[in-house]
């Protein structure tokens, strides 16, 4: 850990160094063109011949993509999990185990080379399944990107050129207006009005103007730095010169940030480990033991070393890879269908087991478009209709009031809708302007009416565009009565400068004098919508005396010779960006599922706490520390910090905090707000969260997310907005953007974990009936009851559906409603669970087996007590006439074919017994009643194709010499069917049990 | 390096936790408890296994077996054994042939006529083939059933009484055939002639099943000279049919032929392959001792 914080450190150190350098490269370049420029039309920019050459050292300007693993490593990587280094380790003893056979001359038994191949073959295979599966997220992700390649109008030998943004060069002069994409870091030379959504970058969702001063020393801070990848919000043309690009960015170093993140090991990844390391004790501790028990009867050591062998892997669950990545995929492609793409397999159950998500804010939590939130007016807060979709309910729109309100917000509007929009519902209707006038705009349109129509009616006479030293903005208009010539201003802007400029106020209609009730009754509502973290303007307007001002009349917004105070105040409105409709359901569903969300942003702490207020993330009535301290009216200090249960913090305080202190505001307030974070931060708290033993997932969807997004141990990326270091960085991606996808996630990864239990467990069961015949076959030397190849064709062909038809099963319970599990001790696999299926089921379903196969073998002429010790007769390829108990006498291939008759009947009871498996697996809680029999279809159809395809194998002519399995007679179907009637009650009363008494001895050792 | 000594530390703790007194994770208590558990639920499912295994003898009778599909048509078993699936040894060394002239023997021992003397036990059923002797139904209302007598010195030349080292020492070996016992099986005499080989077809008989060796490759035809058959009959005569089993004929001798070949080619791999035939008697691909066996002969000087 402190390493790692120590690299970070110097990384930073490292980029601070280099930033600084090439500031002061990009300095001095400027300086030389600078010093050659006559007036700003005479900016010559770089000549093409040095921009190439400038190209060919530098590269094209395009982030690279990260080195991306080589194929042939992501492809190795799908064969090195858990279970498949068991199934190597398998693989390669089957070979020595078939070294051994060979170099004893025993060249009949190829079994174990089969197994061998068989083994690997199942790993490759379902590698490639893994493969492919990642395989083709990927190419979703690839498919986001632009296809058309984003262009840059550019300045070389004097002349504008328009050209491929990757051809830029550092020292290019660029120009760029309203609506562009910032084609490179680049430094402001000339400028007007421009501003910029940094919000891909710092997630502050404010645009920030831009202008040739510099105005900090943090280049990140600083007003005449123009980032790559942001975009100009507005502004007409200003122009720059690039001073960095491609990685050299300053989003090309984040994004090298993140490649330099370890990944995580998923959950899902350590419990399957967990799993091997309990089956692989178990396979040494039942080889080991039965070594030692075949030299004590008395066998050479080799024999033995090859019973050792043969122990071990018949312990491997060869069909269980397979299991779990089919149930895997399956999962991934339901969610899939709910527009969570997920990368990586295994992350498909990581947020299942999570229980921290620190989403972002802006984009994900929001809509990340500044729309009107509340009016004020007639001394009254209204809240307007802050929906996507305008479903909302709508305010009172009688009064007079809001029909002069209303006017003043269209007239004094320089925002216009881009054209050819007919169709696009108003909210998504793309507008050039910046984001409150934009707000207003579509708020005007929506509740006016077509407001291009109603600019025409007032037309027009002169307009002060908003700038930072008057605070506001002015426009004078005619009126639409042509019959009234008067003209009327309108004027917007902050607040309180329009309230200094007001002399009376608009109430119900009427002009009221502006006295000091009517001004405490605006500041309260001004505290109010501050407090929501809106933005809030004000609005205001006058006639014009028609004698003073007739029509004509030469309006100079530079002298401004038309009265700017004494107006009459026509309301507040306030704007914010507003939360998705979906997300604070989806918050209360995180909740009640026991999920905590912070919210992680680098917008403003005010705004951060409002919409973490608005979506539940701060429920009501939960106080920060500093609430409790203006409550209480005591000090900050004085206030016991754990009686607040929410807490907001900034980036700048969480500068100061060591880990520990983060630690311990994580685990003592349960509800968290960062606030102006760097992507730095983000790790940092990422991190934190980790400690404190929470699996966490991040959303995100700018390049400043995605060193948090890789760190986490599921970073989910935004599909839309995301950008693609974000979408490389993440392992899930959200397509429709919307945070209450990640609680469909949660559930269904919920939901593979508990069906995976059981399919490991109905897989589970059947590895003690395929093992104890061996083990009889060892001690007590009857002929073998159940062969490697008929073991194969049961891992392998049968029972794969069902096994993977479990993960259709519906869940037990409410699983949105309980806590996350605890890593620690809610395991996969735990020990009841292998114990239960084991050591009971499974030896339930051997005593099955050797019932059929001591009835198979006595009704042929076999008598149970004469099969003890029979092998070695039994296997004399020499020995024709073997007696049996009727003293008929057998050849070698007589015995063989009975043999075979054997397995097949040893088969078909694991069969009979694994069908009822799959039934008892239903539930681990509840009874199978209560579930419902055919309510998994699948399930049920699972079962059906499993007796088909064992009807196949013992009935298929050809069978017996191909796969060794004999025709059976019909009645050998059903000895085992009360064998599994015993599973099905013998687990109903286990449930039972368990349901009864919670907590018992009874459910501590029989609940798994 | 510090995760593996974690990873001891814990494997120490789990197998003797000296602070909670467990081993392997549980109490004293805790083991007894899942002992005594497990110790009924074993005890319970090995109840019900003997309890089903019990129930599935009495369906079996002791006299008929159930189901016999496996165990025929019967199969032809020959002594001596080949052993690495050949017959090989070497004139000149009397060690080399021993074993198999001991286990030719041993096999006759059981035809000695003195055994046979038991006249409870034993009957006469003629000196040619007849048809099936029957002895009435498969169970133990009659108690124990007679057998026919086979004396060995129906073998001629191969009965070891003349020639004790079975016409080995002189390169002419004999092998003893027999058909294995199936219960309850009649194995009828070819229905037509037409399928038998040519030397057969002149001398065949209506109650015998006969028996016929010839060179399995082409290339030995002129190597393994003249083949001479001994016993009742040259093949299996139908009286000693059918079986009744161990419990009601445990004395029972199946009829033998033997097999001499006179004058096998020395010094050369052979392989001959022995046939019965009879309307019952079936060969398999895969089985190649059904109805047949084929046998390697290397005869060194």
């Amino acid at each position: 850990m402190f390493e790692m914080d120590g690299e970070m450190d110097k990384k930073k150190k490292k980029k601070k160094k280099i930033n600084k350098k090439e500031k002061m490269e990009g300095m001095k370049k400027e300086m030389d063109i600078v010093s050659k420029r006559q007036t700003p039309q005479g900016f010559r920019g770089l000549t093409s011949a040095f921009a190439a050459q400038v190209l060919e050292r530098d590269g094209p300007n395009e982030l690279k993509p990260p080195k991306g693993t080589p194929e042939y490593v992501k492809f190795a990587r799908q064969l090195a999990g858990g279970l498949q280094c068991l199934m190597w380790v398998a693989a390669c003893i089957c070979f020595i185990a078939f070294g051994i056979e060979l170099a004893r001359g025993n060249v009949t038994c190829f079994d174990n080379l089969y197994l061998a191949i068989t083994l690997i073959a199942v790993v490759v295979v379902t590698g490639c399944f893994g493969y492919y599966q990642e395989f083709k997220s990927t190419n979703i992700i690839a498919s986001f990107k632009n296809l058309v390649p984003q262009q840059a109008i550019v300045i070389r030998d004097g002349q504008k050129n328009q050209i491929n943004a990757h051809q830029l060069v550092v020292g290019d002069l660029v120009e760029i207006k309203g609506g562009d994409g910032i084609p490179a870091d680049i430094r402001i030379i000339t400028s007007q009005a421009c501003k910029v959504d940094n919000s891909s970058l710092t997630g502050e969702s404010e645009p920030q103007t831009r202008t040739p001063e510099c105005t900090h020393e943090n280049p990140l801070e600083t007003r005449n730095i123009a980032f790559f990848s942001t975009t100009c919000m507005e502004g007409t043309v200003t122009t720059g010169m690039i001073i960095n690009t491609g990685d050299r960015t300053i989003i090309g170093r984040i994004a090298t940030l993140a490649s330099g993140v370890g990944n995580e090991k998923t959950p899902i990844a350590i419990e399957i480990e967990h799993f091997v390391d309990i089956i692989a004790g178990l396979a040494i501790f039942f080889g080991f033991t039965f070594f030692v028990v075949a030299m004590f009867i008395g066998y050479a050591f080799l024999e033995a070393m090859i019973f050792f062998m043969a122990i071990v892997v018949a312990y491997v669950p060869e069909g269980l890879l397979a299991t779990v990545t089919v149930c895997l995929s399956l999962t991934a492609k339901r969610l899939a269908r709910k527009n969570c793409v997920v990368k990586n397999l295994e992350a498909v159950e990581t947020l299942g087991s999570t229980s921290v998500i620190c989403s972002d804010k802006t984009g994900t939590l929001t809509q990340n478009r500044m729309t009107v939130a509340h009016l004020w007016f007639d001394n009254h807060i209204h809240a307007a209709d802050t929906t996507e979709d305008q479903s909302g309910k709508s305010f009172d729109q009688s009064s007079e009031t809001w029909r002069s309100l209303a006017r003043v917000a269209s007239l004094c509007n320089r925002a216009t809708f881009r054209p050819d929009q007919e169709g696009v519902p108003i909210p998504k209707r793309l507008v050039v302007g910046d984001a409150s006038e934009t707000a207003l705009l579509k708020f005007t349109e929506l509740t006016v009416g077509n407001i291009v129509d109603y600019r025409e009616r007032f037309k027009k006479a002169v307009e002060l565009p908003f700038n930072s030293t008057n605070k506001f903005q002015v426009s004078i208009h005619e009126l639409d009565d042509p019959l009234d010539l008067r003209y009327l201003l309108v004027m917007k802007g902050a607040p309180e400068r329009i309230l200094e400029r007001c002399s009376t106020i608009l109430i119900k209609g009427q002009e009221l004098p502006l006295d000091e009730q009517w001004s405490e009754a605006f500041q309260t509502a001004y505290m109010d919508l501050g407090g929501l973290g809106e933005r809030v303007l004000g609005f205001c307007h006058l006639h014009l005396n028609e004698k003073e001002y007739p029509r004509g009349c030469p309006f100079d917004p530079d002298e401004m010779n038309f009265p700017t105070s004494g107006l009459c105040f026509a309301g507040l409105i306030s704007m914010i960006d507003p939360p998705r409709a979906t997300v604070p359901d989806a918050v209360m569903k995180c909740r009640t599922a026991g999920i905590r969300v912070v919210m992680v942003t680098g917008d403003h702490p005010i705004t951060a706490r409002a919409i973490a207020a608005n979506v539940g993330i701060i429920t009501e009535g939960s106080e920060t520390v500093e609430d409790i301290a203006q409550r209480k009216r005591i000090p900050v200090e004085q206030v016991n910090k754990r009686d607040a249960r929410a807490c907001v913090i900034s980036g700048g305080q969480l500068k100061d905090m060591s880990s520990d202190e983060l630690d311990e505001a994580l685990r003592s307030h349960p509800e968290m707000v960062f606030a102006r974070t760097s992507p730095q931060q983000k790790l940092i708290i990422v991190e934190s969260c980790q400690r404190l033993g929470s699996i966490v997932a991040v959303t995100g969807d700018g390049v400043n997310d995605s060193p948090a997004l890789k760190k986490a141990d599921i970073g989910v990326a935004m599909g839309i907005a995301g950008s693609d270091a974000a979408k490389n960085a993440a392992d899930m991606i959200l397509l429709d953007d919307n945070f209450a996808s990640i609680v469909t996630g949660v559930e269904q990864g919920r939901l593979i974990f508990d069906n995976l239990k059981k399919s490991i467990a109905y897989t589970l069961t059947k590895n003690i009936p395929e093992l104890t015949p061996y083990l009889i076959y060892i001690t007590v030397s009857v002929p073998l009851p159940l062969g490697c190849i008929t073991i194969l064709f049961i891992e392998l062909a049968t029972d794969i559906y069902p096994s993977v038809s479990l993960a259709y099963e519906k869940a037990e319970s409410d699983i949105m409603n309980l806590k996350p599990r605890n890593p620690r001790q809610h395991r996969l696999v735990n020990e009841a669970l292998a114990v239960y299926s084991y050591f009971q089921i499974g030896a339930i379903q051997s005593y099955a087996g050797f019932t059929d196969y001591f009835a198979a073998m006595a009704q042929e002429g076999w008598f149970p007590l004469l099969c003890v010790g029979l092998r070695p007769q039994w296997e004399d390829v020499h020995l024709q006439d073997l007696q049996d108990s009727y003293g008929q006498e057998w050849t070698f291939s007589q015995r063989l074919y009975q043999q075979y008759t054997c397995y097949t009947v040893f088969f078909v009871s694991i069969e009979i017994c694994q069908i009822s498996d799959v039934l008892i697996r239903k539930t681990r809680r509840l009874s199978v009643f209560q579930q419902g029999f055919f309510r998994n279809r699948v399930l049920v159809s699972a079962i059906v194709f499993q007796l088909l395809l064992g009807n196949l194998l013992c009935y298929c002519p050809g069978m017996p010499n191909i796969f060794n399995f004999m025709p059976i007679r019909v009645q050998w179907w059903f000895v085992p069917v009360p064998y599994g009637i015993l599973i099905f009650v013998y687990d109903e009363i286990r449930k039972l049990g368990v349901r009864r008494f919670p907590g018992s001895w009874w459910d501590q050792e029989l609940y798994y | 390096l510090t995760r593996d000594e974690g990873k001891y530390d814990g494997w120490r703790t789990f197998v003797w936790n000296s602070e909670k007194k467990e081993f392997l994770g549980r109490t004293g208590i805790s083991w007894l408890k899942i002992f005594l558990f497990y110790v009924i639920f074993y005890g319970c499912l090995a109840g019900i296994f003997i309890g089903t295994i019990q129930a599935l003898l009495l369906t079996l009778s002791n006299y008929k077996p159930t189901y016999q599909d496996r165990v025929a048509p019967p199969g032809l078993s020959h002594t001596p054994r080949s052993l690495k699936s050949e017959i090989s040894f070497s004139l000149s060394d009397p060690g080399s042939y021993m074993k198999y002239t001991e286990t030719v023997e041993n096999f006759l021992a059981k035809y000695d006529e003195l055994r046979q003397a038991d006249q409870m036990k034993f009957e006469d059923c003629g000196d040619s083939p007849m048809s099936y002797t029957d002895r009435g139904s498969l169970d133990s209302d009659q108690g124990q059933r007679k057998a026919c007598r086979f004396h060995r010195s129906l073998l001629a030349g191969c009965s070891g009484e003349s020639d004790p080292h079975y016409g080995f020492k002189d390169g002419k070996p004999c092998i003893i055939v027999k058909l294995n016992r199936v219960v309850n099986f009649r194995p009828k005499a070819p229905a037509n002639n037409q399928t038998l080989p040519d030397p057969l077809q002149t001398r065949s008989q209506p109650n015998l099943i006969p028996i016929f060796c010839k060179n399995k490759r082409d290339e030995d035809v002129d190597k393994i000279g003249e083949i001479k058959y001994f016993g009742l009959g040259e093949g299996f005569p139908l009286q000693y049919y059918p079986y009744y089993g161990k419990l009601l004929q445990p004395q029972y001798l199946q009829p033998l032929v033997a097999i001499q070949f006179t004058n096998l080619t020395r010094d050369q791999e052979l392989r001959i392959e022995c046939k019965a035939y009879g309307a019952n008697i079936g060969y398999s691909e895969k089985d190649r001792y059904q109805g047949r066996f084929d046998v390697k002969f290397t005869i060194t000087s």
